[in-house]
């Protein structure tokens, strides 16, 4: 096992007392409790740890954070626990932990691509995209295979993923994003004004900045002040604390994403019963951006070697996880904060070879300090060129002009194998433009901050452009206490003192961002600006010189900031450099937009526990387990799982279609009813209310009798059906659809609060009510009689369409005598919580007349038989009254008028020649069109051939012996008796003659018997 | 479908009013009947969540106009209970109102006596108003314990925070993909009225939901 070579005898936040072994691409490693796995591979000396998408270029790590651009690894010890997009930065170590590389072909250290590198970058020219994938397109196909093999970031899991992730829904008054000493601060006095906070920070740790800083506040190391902060914090019951949860989405209205990684830091899989991750959704009253900063690397040549580091994450992984990446250091900045990086180094005891510093004549404390050191400052100075293969062995150094435009004198070159670079500062303005907030500039320092919102929305610290730790700390205060007052609370009273800071004054900044080199851009060796991409300070020179002027072009045609770190990095220096080439000022040039997620968010976050079992409610009638006991196969309607067909061992589909057809023409069937919805509808003006609501007549239904009704939009189309009956002179029962019930119940509540509020009427939803149970045959009524000693069952006393109210089974029910099969038929209401009883007493006493359950697909076949017609199978709301045949359902003389009407009287709905709904015979009695095939006159029309509509409903009827179906045919109702062609995807072709949709019964004898 | 009859002129009939309690008992069951909660395996942390179904209640839902002091009295003779104002809720020994809209309100109580509170409503009320019985189309799940909240927030995106949320408050909300009526019945305890078909679902998200927190199926919560 390699040793931790680069590992500090003493200081960071890591417990050496805690080893843990890990595994990176196979071989063993070790770090401690308290590493990142970044930190972790630097202790160990891992230099490359990744290959540059187009040039194969080896690749170290850049920073500490979630702006790293080359760590990007894949984890997970089996297939089935793989992540990818993990940035090893952020990842925590944990024992056992296993990751890959994700870039690099064979491997990183031996990488195919990079021999080539020339070859494929000049193959991959900025604009690529456009040039070349784009156009012809069927070559994509061929360059992506390439592409994908070469380019890389990492692959899903081919197992299903064993871990749970879910959500959580947040309300708070105050959501502190970042918990850094400005969002720590405002948390802190937020909470104190009795406000209710959150405070988000995507770190395992509170603390930001102050876990490495060198500052004292109130005399102590400032993660003393960090940890009394938190303690008050977790004290308060109103205050939330969100460790490892970054905000990666903050949307309108103040909603905010939150990804909490619960179990990511403990091991490969979570703990059992334990979720992964849980996405919090917060909605938030006032949200407190303390996002702080990213330190903007120097755009110099080569400075992509491994080696080359950003100077914060330099001083970070020395001071909070005490490793140090190398020996000895040349410091590039064109400000003074980035020398305590020189100063941390010198402290663990290795050695400073030079800071470069770009200003001519840098003053402050700062300067001051180094010069005490003993430490070399060269001013005027720059690291043009980075020497060096898989690790740097050199930095060249050259004199530079005052506005740093250019090399002023030859280059030396000093030795050292680190080169830490700052070109100052850039606020993380990425939630606030996630918004739509547009960021502005700051000249002063040289940084884009939060620009206007319409959010309710406060920002502090480093994100404001306030740099200095005192700023930071009295910033922060007073916006958590501005925060708590928006949200109402009280704020005059309380005492909020600014914690004292010893910290350097600095000196003034130069806005840097590209050091040129002696020779012009595009001879010069590789300037990376966003290494994701391999984006080139000369590919964006190229693109403005092929005209791209707009940001978002230049974006596009260098894919720069396209990566999975949204260019978190190197994104202002590439606008920095857009604009320079175009002649113009940042702000001119402007910035491009940012989007959610900030980082990469697994699916299963997103998912949540809406996936498996949970997806989806599964709706269950009162009867459900017997029909599960009993072998049911059943169908999805809405919700709604229906039993679709009862198999006996051994039978096909169609065997038991045909068995539970015939038995119950025959003797007896029975049907779960349940799931059809039902209104009761109470009021003096209900009876009205429904005459509006349907197309034909009720006034004259009487107490004891159902009818049915269609139920048909403004626009006269039909939408929904039903038996409605009349309870009471005051009170009717409304059946729908299925799948219609919930639209219907609000389509009736829209319509008389918004049309009619002074009619009288109440409707409530009894769907669930009552079960329902249906048996239809002509053994139904002697079945029911054994079972009813108050119903008078006798045919001339309780008529088909009649309702009754009495006993079965012992249970108090409703009995309607109306039938969706033709046979005679009576539908069984009871409470639902004796629907079992009862089903199981029809059982009980319906063996002896074959009582044979039967699911929804007999059903359709039966109601086929018949012509009756489904909402939404035989409709499909293009569809009127009329074009069904159901002329005899529409009542033209109703007083008031009624629910589409008017709009089946539109030109196009009475014009001649629309498609209208037919019967439709198979000649071949074998054959069965295959529902939605498509009718024409003429099959040996060359396509596109002239269609006459489409089959809507079509079966096997093995009580008639043939095929039955039901279809559109333009001009149908006028062309009975017509061959029509259905022409097949296979080439067959079937023949059917137009019919009546009413194939058995025409007469309707026995449902009336 | 074409038979006119002349509509009946009995007074006596503008309302089918049902007595919906069998003479005899009859086997019910409730609608998580299936689930056989009393058997469900046990988590091995300390429960900080317990919930049981108070299934096979007395569920009725009554329409009026609120702004009329005859319902409003109506309600209240009948009750003992008036009528609740917005996201408001009232309890007596035996029986529960809740408000559900502007002019809806649910009562819960004993499954036996539904019969007996709804001819008492009747008889009280005037005009127009409505009186539904829906005992068989929901049930209740009682939720309680200290994370019990916490189940709460990762089911619904409403506010249970105590100052938002307090005791006697009664919302319909989303719950997981379905929807409750839920009510705090005391600092932690909630009561959902969950319709009948989604009850096996419901139940499942909650268990589920809970199952973090140590969970505990408890019958003896009424």
């Amino acid at each position: 096992m390699a040793t931790q070579k680069n590992r500090l005898k003493s200081g960071g936040r890591i417990d050496r007392n805690k080893p843990l072994t890990f595994f990176y691409n196979g071989q063993p490693y070790q770090g401690f409790q308290g590493d990142t796995l970044a930190s972790a591979l630097i202790a160990n000396g891992v230099d490359v740890i990744g290959r540059s998408f187009k040039y194969g270029r080896p690749r170290g790590i850049m920073s500490a954070g979630a702006d790293e651009p080359n760590a990007i690894m894949q984890l997970g010890a089996t297939e089935a626990t793989q992540i990818p997009n993990v940035r090893a930065t952020q990842q925590e170590l944990y024992q056992g932990l296993h990751c890959r590389s994700t870039s690099g072909w064979p491997s990183v250290d031996f990488d195919a691509m990079g021999l080539i590198g020339q070859f494929f970058g000049r193959m991959l020219p900025p604009g690529f995209y456009y040039k070349t994938f784009m156009f012809p397109e069927s070559f994509w196909e061929l360059y992506e295979k390439f592409i994908r093999k070469a380019a890389g970031f990492g692959r899903s899991p081919r197992e299903n993923d064993p871990d749970i992730y879910d959500h959580m829904n947040q309300h708070t008054e105050v959501l502190v994003v970042g918990a850094g000493p400005a969002g720590l601060s405002a948390a802190l006095s937020a909470a104190r004004a009795g406000a209710r906070v959150i405070l988000a920070d995507e770190n395992a740790e509170f603390g930001g900045s102050l876990l490495s800083s060198r500052e004292l506040i109130d005399g102590d190391p400032a993660h003393l002040w960090v940890k009394k902060a938190v303690e008050e914090l977790a004290q308060n019951d109103n205050v939330l604390l969100l460790p490892r949860s970054t905000v990666n989405g903050y949307h309108d209205h103040n909603f905010v994403t939150i990804h909490e990684r619960l179990a990511d830091h403990i091991s490969d899989k979570a703990p059992e019963g334990k979720a992964r991750q849980r996405m919090h959704r917060v909605r938030a009253k006032w949200v407190v951006l303390a996002t702080g900063a990213h330190e903007r690397p120097l755009v110099f040549a080569n400075n992509d070697i491994p080696g080359c580091m950003l100077a914060s994450a330099v001083s970070t992984y020395i001071r909070q996880y005490g490793v140090i990446p190398g020996n000895n250091l040349v410091l590039m900045t064109s400000n003074d904060y980035a020398y305590r990086t020189a100063f941390d180094w010198q402290d663990t005891g290795r050695k400073v070879i030079a800071i470069v510093d770009s200003r001519q004549n840098p003053t402050g404390q700062y300067v001051e300090e180094a010069k005490n050191r003993g430490i070399k400052v060269m001013t005027g100075s720059a690291v043009i060129q980075a020497e060096g293969g898989k690790r740097v062995n050199g930095a060249m150094i050259a004199p530079i002009s005052a506005d740093g435009d250019r090399v002023t004198g030859d280059g030396t070159v000093l030795s050292c194998d680190t080169i830490a670079s700052s070109g100052g500062w850039s606020p993380v303005v990425h939630l606030s433009c996630h918004t739509g907030s547009r960021p502005v500039w700051r000249g002063d320092i040289h940084g884009f901050v939060p620009g206007e919102t319409v959010q309710q929305q406060l920002i502090a610290g480093a994100v404001s452009g306030s740099y200095s730790l005192s700023e930071c700390l009295k910033e922060g205060l007073d916006i958590g206490l501005l925060a708590a007052t928006n949200a109402g609370h009280a704020t005059d009273s309380l005492n909020v003192t600014v914690p004292k800071v010893e910290e350097l004054v600095e000196g003034e900044r130069m806005a840097m961002f590209y050091v040129p080199h002696s020779k012009p851009t595009s001879r010069a060796p590789k300037q990376f600006v966003d290494y994701q991409n391999d984006v080139t300070a000369a590919g964006i020179e190229l693109a403005t010189r092929e005209g791209f002027e707009s940001i978002e072009h230049v974006k596009r045609y260098t894919a720069m900031g396209f990566g999975t770190d949204q260019g978190k990095m190197g994104n202002i220096n590439g606008m920095a450099i857009t604009a320079k080439s175009l002649n113009k000022t940042i702000p001119e040039t402007g910035t491009t937009v940012f989007r959610p997620n900030y980082t990469p968010v697994t699916f299963g976050a997103i998912a949540g526990r809406h996936c498996r079992d949970l997806f989806d409610p599964k709706r269950y009638t009162a009867m459900h387990e017997w029909h599960v006991e009993n072998g049911a196969k059943f169908e999805d309607v809405g919700q709604w799982k229906r039993p679709w067909y009862y198999p006996k061992p051994g039978e096909t589909m169609q065997d038991a279609l045909n068995r539970e057809c015939r038995a119950t023409r025959e003797s007896v069937g029975i049907l779960d009813a349940s799931t059809l919805g039902k209104i009761d509808i109470q009021g003096k003006d209900a009876r009205e209310f429904i005459s509006r609501v349907y197309t034909n007549a009720w006034a004259k239904l009487a107490v004891g009798k159902c009818r049915y009704g269609l139920m048909c939009g403004e626009d006269g189309m039909v939408f929904d059906d039903g038996v409605t009956s009349c309870l009471g002179e005051n009170h009717f029962l409304m059946t729908t659809t299925s799948g219609g019930a919930a639209r219907v119940l609000e389509w009736l509540e829209l319509y008389h609060q918004t049309e009619w509020p002074e009619l009288e009427v109440y409707m409530t939803s009894v769907t669930d009510h009552w079960a329902t149970m249906s048996i239809a045959g002509p053994n139904s009524r002697k079945l029911l009689a054994e079972l009813t000693d108050d119903i008078d069952l006798d045919k001339d006393n309780f008529k088909f369409m009649d309702w009754r109210q009495g006993t079965v089974a012992g249970v108090p029910a409703r009995v309607f005598r109306i039938s969706f099969t033709g046979e005679l038929s009576f539908e069984i209401n009871v409470p639902a919580h004796y629907g079992m009883h009862v089903w199981k007493k029809l059982f009980e006493h319906g063996a002896k007349y074959n009582l044979t359950p039967y699911g929804t697909e007999t059903m359709h076949v039966l109601r086929a038989e018949k012509g009756f017609i489904i909402a939404g199978q035989d409709t499909d709301g293009s569809v009127h009254p009329y074009d069904l045949g159901m002329s005899w359902c529409v009542s033209e003389n109703k007083p008031f008028s009624f629910i589409g009407k008017r709009g089946m009287k539109r030109e196009d709905c009475v014009k001649e020649n629309r498609k209208q709904l037919v019967g439709l015979k198979p000649k071949d009695p074998s054959k069965v069109i295959p529902e939605g095939s498509q009718a024409v006159d003429n099959p040996n029309q060359p396509i596109p051939m002239t269609m006459l509509g489409h089959v809507t409903s079509s079966y096997y009827s093995a009580c008639l012996g043939h095929g039955i179906a039901m279809g559109m045919i333009r001009n149908g109702h006028n062309r009975m008796g017509d061959t029509v062609y259905y022409p097949q995807a296979d080439g067959s072709v079937i023949e059917a003659e137009i019919c009546s949709p009413i194939f058995l019964d025409p007469k309707g004898e026995r449902q009336n018997v | 479908m074409s038979e006119v009859l002349e509509p009946t002129k009995n007074e006596e009939a503008l309302i089918a009013v049902m007595d919906q309690n069998p003479v005899q008992p009859m086997p019910t069951e409730s609608p998580m009947h299936h689930l056989k909660l009393g058997a469900r395996s046990q988590g091995s942390n300390v429960p900080t969540v317990y919930a049981g179904e108070l299934g096979l209640k007395g569920h009725l839902v009554i329409r009026g106009d609120a702004d009329n002091s005859d319902f409003r009295k109506g309600v209240e003779v009948a009750l003992g209970l008036g009528l609740t104002d917005t996201l408001q809720s009232a309890e007596s020994d035996s029986l529960s109102i809740s408000w559900l809209a502007p002019d809806e309100w649910l009562v819960i109580c004993p499954l036996d006596e539904a019969f007996a509170v709804e001819t008492a409503l009747r008889n009280s009320l005037k005009g127009h108003y409505s009186v539904v019985n829906v005992s068989g189309g929901q049930t209740v799940v009682r939720l309680t314990g200290a994370n019990a909240v916490n189940v709460l927030k990762k089911s619904s995106p409403y506010d249970f925070h105590e100052t938002h949320f307090p005791v006697g408050k009664v919302v319909t909300t989303l719950f997981g993909k379905t929807q409750a009526v839920i009510r705090r019945k005391d600092k932690e305890t909630w009561d959902l009225v969950i319709r009948r078909s989604f009850a096996d679902y419901a139940w499942r998200w909650l268990e589920d939901a809970a199952s973090e927190y140590g969970f505990q199926v408890a019958d003896n919560l009424a």
